[in-house]
C-alpha cells in the first residue's frame, strides 16, 4: 500500500504546499508549465533571423511558448475553480524516495563511467551494484550477472557488430 | 509497368529456389534479432550487413535485406510488450496496451496477436504491392508540402483522443514534446534555437532518447518505488490468443492494413506516424474505447499491422520511382544501386525477374516470420516473470545501449535519463505521455512542410484550404480539435488521464 508524502515547496510566501490531491497538484503544475512557457518565449527572442524566409525560425518556438503559457494558466485556473479535490496522488514513501534516488545515482554513474571505463567495465560495475542493491542477499548472482553481461556487451556490440562503443582501457 | 501473373509466377520460381529460400530465412532470423536487440534498428542492421552481402547474387542479397527489414518490424514489438521499451517510435502505441497485457499475465497472447496481425497486414500489403504498385505510386506523387503539412497537423490533432479527459494536460505534453524537438538547428535556415550557446545542444534532442526515457526509465522508477518482485507474478498458462481474441481483431487487422499501406506510400510518412493513426482509429471505432490503454488486444493488433503494412508500402515508391520513403528504404536503395540496379520506372521493364522475385519472396518471408515467431512467443513472454532485481537493471542496460548507439554520444543517454524523470513525474501527476512522443516525432516534418508550403503560396496560409487533399485533412483535424474542446467544456472534473499510469 502506497502512502502519500508531503512535498514542501516555497511558492510566493506559502511555506508549505501539500500536493497530495490532483486538484492542488494541477494548480501548481499549471503555474510551473506557464513559467516554462515564458522561458521558451524569452529564449526564442535570442534566435537570429538569418536570411529571408516565409517561416521565421522564431515562429514555432513562439507558438510553443504561447501554448505552454496559455495551457499552463488554463490548467491552474480550471483546477482552482473546481469544487472536488480529485484522486489522491500516490507519492513514494521514505523508502521509495531513497530507492529511486539510489537507482538514479547508479544509472548516472553508469553513463558517466561509460566513456571513462568503457562499455564492458561500466556495464559490469552498474549491473553488479544495481542488482545487488535491489536484492542484497544475492551478491554472488549480482556479480555473475555483471560479469556475463559485461563480457557479452563487449563481444556482441564491440567485436561482432563493430559498433562504436568505448571499449575502455582494458580492451583498447 | 503493370501487373503480370506470369512474371509473378516466375518470381515465385526464383524465390523458391533452395538458395533464395535459405537467404530469406537467414534474413528473417537476423531481422527478428535486430528488432529484439537494443541498439540496432532495421536501418543500422541492413547497413551493417550490406557490405557482407556482396558475396551473394543480387537477387539473393536483396531478398535477404528485405527480409531483415520486415523481420525487424516483427521483432520490434517484443521489448515494447514485455518490458515497455519501444525501441522505435512506431512501437510506442504497441507498448501502451501490450505492456498492460503483459502485466495482466497476457504477454503470450499480446506477442502472438502482434505476430498474427503483422502477418495478415504484411501479406495483404504484398498483394496490394503486387496488384497496384504503379497506380498507387502515381497517387503518392500528388502529395506536395501543403498536403504533408495538413497530414502532420491532422496527426498532431490525435493528441485530443490520446489525452482522454485530460485535454489541457495532453496539449501541455504535446507542447513540451515540440519544445524538446525545437532544440538544435532550424531545419530550414540552420539557425540555432534554444541551445543557449552550447555546441552539444546544437545537434538537437533525438526522439529515441525521449521515447526510451519516457517509457523504459520511468517504468523502472515506478517499479523500484513500489518494490515489485516481477513485472507480472501471474503464472502464464495461455501462450496463444483465444479464438475470441483473434475474432475481435479481425476487422482491426484489415483496417490497419489499409491505413498503414496507403499512408506508407507517402514519402516521409513513416511507421511512427501510421501506427498512431491506426491506434487512434481503432480507439474511435471501438464500442469500448475506455479499454484502450488498459490492455485492449486491438490496441496491439492495430499498430503492429499498420507498422508492417507501411514497411511493405515503402517498396512501391522505391521500385516504381526510385524514391526512398524512409531511412531504411534509402539504405535499401543503396543496396540496389550497389548491384547496378537503378530503381524507377525502367526497373520493372528491364529487370522483371529481379523485381518479381523480390516481391514473391515477401509472401514467403511473411509465412517464414509467422512460423519463426509463434513458437518463440513462450520464450519472450517468460521475461515478465524474471525477478525485477535482475530485470530492472537489465532494462536500464538495454535502454542505455539503445540510446548511446543513436549517435554514440553520452549526451543522448543523459537526455534519456532526464526524460525518464520527466516521464515519472508526468505519470504521477496524471499527464499523458503519448502526445509528447507524437509531437517530438512529427515536429521537424511539420515545420519543414509548413515552411515549404508557405514558400509555394508566397506566405498565404489559404493554400492548405484550396487544395482538395490538404483541405480534407485540415477539416478532419479541426473537427477533431473542436470535438475535444467541446468535450472539455462540458466536463467539470479534475484532469485525469484515461490510461492509468500504474
Amino acid at each position: 500500500m502506497l502512502r502519500t508524502v508531503r512535498l514542501r515547496l516555497l511558492v510566493r510566501g506559502i511555506s508549505e504546499v501539500d500536493v497530495k490531491t490532483q486538484r492542488v497538484a494541477d494548480i501548481y503544475t499549471g503555474w510551473f508549465v506557464a513559467l516554462v512557457g515564458v522561458f521558451v518565449l524569452i529564449s526564442s527572442t535570442w534566435i537570429s533571423e538569418a536570411g529571408i524566409h516565409r517561416l521565421s525560425p522564431r515562429t514555432f518556438p513562439h507558438v510553443v511558448g504561447f501554448l505552454l503559457v496559455a495551457c499552463g494558466i488554463g490548467l491552474a485556473l480550471k483546477s482552482w475553480s473546481l469544487r472536488t479535490e480529485g484522486p489522491t496522488i500516490a507519492w513514494p514513501d521514505g523508502v521509495g524516495v531513497r530507492t529511486i534516488t539510489i537507482t538514479l545515482i547508479c544509472v548516472a554513474g553508469y553513463i558517466a563511467l561509460m566513456d571513462l571505463l568503457g562499455l564492458p567495465l561500466a556495464t559490469f560495475a552498474y549491473l553488479a551494484i544495481a542488482t545487488w542493491y535491489l536484492n542484497r542477499s544475492r551478491w554472488l548472482m549480482a556479480l555473475m550477472i555483471g560479469l556475463i553481461t559485461g563480457a557479452v556487451s563487449y563481444y556482441l556490440f564491440i567485436r561482432v557488430l563493430g559498433l562504436s562503443f568505448p571499449a575502455g582501457v582494458l580492451f583498447e | 509497368m503493370g501487373f503480370s501473373f506470369s512474371y509473378l509466377m516466375q518470381g515465385f520460381a526464383t524465390a523458391l529456389s533452395v538458395q533464395n529460400l535459405f537467404w530469406a530465412l537467414v534474413g528473417c532470423f537476423i531481422g527478428t534479432l535486430v528488432g529484439v536487440l537494443p541498439g540496432i534498428g532495421p536501418v543500422s542492421g541492413i547497413a551493417i550487413l550490406l557490405p557482407l552481402t556482396t558475396v551473394l547474387p543480387p537477387t539473393s542479397a536483396i531478398i535477404m535485406m528485405a527480409a531483415i527489414y520486415y523481420g525487424a518490424m516483427y521483432g520490434g514489438s517484443t521489448t515494447a510488450i514485455v518490458v515497455n521499451i519501444p525501441g522505435e517510435a512506431s512501437s510506442v502505441p504497441t507498448a501502451i496496451d501490450g505492456y498492460e497485457m503483459a502485466k495482466q499475465g497476457r504477454a503470450g497472447p499480446a506477442l502472438a496477436i502482434s505476430a498474427i496481425s503483422s502477418f495478415v497486414a504484411g501479406t495483404l500489403s504484398v498483394i496490394a504491392l503486387t496488384l497496384f504498385a504503379p497506380m498507387l505510386a502515381e497517387f503518392a506523387v500528388v502529395f506536395g508540402p501543403p498536403e504533408y503539412f495538413a497530414l502532420m497537423f491532422m496527426g498532431l490533432s490525435l493528441v485530443i483522443s490520446l489525452s482522454g479527459r485530460a485535454l489541457l494536460k495532453g496539449v501541455i505534453s504535446m507542447a513540451l514534446g515540440l519544445a524538446a524537438a525545437l532544440i538544435g538547428q532550424d531545419p530550414l535556415t540552420g539557425a540555432a534555437r534554444l541551445t543557449f550557446g552550447t555546441v552539444t545542444l546544437n545537434a538537437g534532442v533525438d526522439f529515441i532518447s525521449v521515447i526510451v526515457g519516457l517509457f523504459a526509465i520511468s517504468e523502472v522508477m515506478i517499479n523500484v518505488e513500489q518494490q515489485i518482485t516481477a513485472i507480472s507474478e501471474m503464472k502464464i498458462s495461455n501462450w496463444m490468443p483465444t479464438w475470441a481474441d483473434i475474432k475481435q481483431c479481425g476487422w482491426t487487422m484489415i483496417r490497419c492494413t489499409g491505413v498503414g499501406f496507403f499512408l506508407g506510400l507517402l514519402p516521409g510518412c513513416a511507421p511512427s506516424v501510421t501506427t498512431f493513426v491506426a491506434y487512434d482509429l481503432e480507439k474511435r471505432l471501438s464500442k469500448h474505447p475506455e479499454r484502450f490503454g488498459k490492455g485492449a488486444i486491438e490496441g496491439v493488433a492495430a499498430p503492429e499491422g499498420a507498422n508492417n503494412a507501411t514497411s511493405t508500402a515503402g517498396f512501391v515508391p522505391l521500385f516504381s520511382f526510385g524514391l526512398p520513403t524512409a531511412p531504411s528504404m534509402a539504405v535499401m536503395l543503396g543496396g540496389l544501386m550497389m548491384y547496378g540496379l537503378q530503381p524507377g520506372p525502367m526497373l520493372f521493364a528491364q529487370n522483371p525477374q529481379f523485381v518479381w522475385a523480390v516481391i514473391a519472396s515477401m509472401y514467403i518471408g511473411n509465412v517464414m516470420l509467422l512460423i519463426l515467431n509463434l513458437p518463440l512467443v513462450g520464450m519472450w513472454a517468460k521475461i515478465v516473470n524474471i525477478p525485477f532485481y535482475v530485470l530492472g537493471p537489465m532494462i536500464v542496460f538495454c535502454a542505455v545501449i539503445g540510446t548511446y548507439s543513436i549517435r554514440f554520444q553520452a549526451f543522448d543517454v543523459w537526455v534519456m535519463l532526464l526524460f525518464g524523470v520527466i516521464g515519472y513525474l508526468m505519470r504521477k501527476l496524471g499527464f499523458p505521455v503519448a502526445p509528447m512522443v507524437l509531437a517530438s516525432v512529427l515536429a521537424q516534418m511539420l515545420e519543414t512542410s509548413l515552411g515549404q508550403a508557405l514558400l509555394i503560396s508566397q506566405g498565404s496560409p489559404l493554400i492548405f484550404f484550396t487544395r482538395p487533399i490538404s483541405a480534407v485533412f485540415m477539416a478532419l483535424a479541426f473537427l477533431s480539435i473542436g470535438r475535444g474542446i467541446w468535450a472539455q467544456v462540458r466536463v467539470k472534473a479534475p484532469e485525469v488521464v484515461i490510461e492509468d499510469p500504474d
